[in-house]
């Protein structure tokens, strides 16, 4: 099983320095073209996503993050960083138990 | 209050369900228990995970633009694509309460030097490394992530469940089951008055006669 990285030109050439395949994807198209390609390839097993471009297309992620086992996806923050607000895993699993800290 | 003839076979029906509603609101409560206390436990992993890719990213990006700005992008991209470096993946999962749960193991095969000295530039190196050990930490971060993820929509689904059998089928079941067990109480002291007054008036005919 091998990464795939789906994301803006720099994230790409970047996780390409490191073995990774990827996709440049720059709008809400290109990205779900090239999640489809990464779900249908049987070797991927990781899809590094930026949250930028996950937020295009943020139903077919999530429908995908709870539905199927394999592959994963795990959302990175891109050069500029995460977009201020953004919730993080504390405040996810917090949520989720009902409690705000 | 559910609308049900006040019947015996009734309030037994609803005795039974009762104890079925507390039987799975029981069972419900300590699956959330469970599901909490591993959520709180990946938390914490979690949680350092998180800081550490996003230092390790942005530790890599920084590199790439110095490498970029150093030699050309085209060059970088091209000097990229000689890296000769898989990350290979082990998948597994395990369960926890019906949720599964990936396991991620990476391992990686370097075959470095993976491009001549002469025309690249250390900046390159040094994206590489950091790309290489962002990537490194993907693999837990991924596994910990899609966990919680999980974890989390499953014990929201678990606590909305407790939540209706407590607060709205258990004293349901309860006010009907009181209500017609008032309704049947009734009607049997009802009769027993019946009773009374026609074995009175029995009586009564029995002297006249």
């Amino acid at each position: 099983m091998v990464y795939f990285a789906i994301g803006d030109e720099d994230t790409v050439l970047g996780f390409g320095m490191a073995g990774v395949a990827g996709r440049i994807a720059k709008n809400a198209d290109d990205a779900k073209a090239a999640l489809g390609e990464a779900l249908s390839a049987p070797d991927i097993g990781i899809i590094i996503m930026t949250e930028r471009c996950a937020d295009l297309i943020r139903s077919e992620v999530d429908a995908y993050m709870f539905s199927v086992r394999f592959p994963l996806i795990v959302e990175i923050p891109d050069r500029t960083g995460s977009a201020p607000g953004r919730p993080g895993i504390r405040e996810l699993a917090n949520a989720a138990i009902g409690i705000s800290v | 209050m559910r609308n049900l003839a006040p019947t015996k076979t009734n309030l037994l029906k609803l005795k039974e369900e009762l104890s079925f509603a507390e039987l799975g609101k029981d069972l419900l409560d300590q699956k959330r228990g469970i599901l909490v206390t591993e959520l709180l436990a990946l938390e914490d992993q979690a949680v350092s995970y998180e800081k550490s890719v996003k230092e390790a990213l942005a530790k890599a990006f920084e590199t790439l633009e110095d490498a970029v700005l150093a030699i050309g992008k085209l060059q970088v991209l091209s000097l990229s694509s000689a890296v000769n470096m898989d990350a290979s993946i082990k998948l597994g999962q395990r369960k926890v309460m019906g949720v599964s749960l990936p396991v991620v193991d990476t391992a990686f095969t370097d075959r470095a030097p993976y491009f001549s000295a002469l025309g690249a530039d250390f900046r390159v190196d040094l994206a590489v490394k950091g790309f290489r050990e962002a990537l490194g930490l993907m693999g837990r971060f991924a596994e910990l992530k899609v966990s919680i993820t999980r974890l989390a929509t499953e014990t929201h689904k678990t606590i909305r469940k407790v939540n209706a059998l407590e607060k709205i089928a258990i004293p349901e079941l309860e006010q009907t089951i009181s209500h017609i067990a008032g309704r049947l109480e009734e009607s049997e002291r009802d009769i027993f008055v019946l009773m009374k007054m026609v074995k009175d008036r029995l009586a009564a005919a029995e002297t006249e006669a």
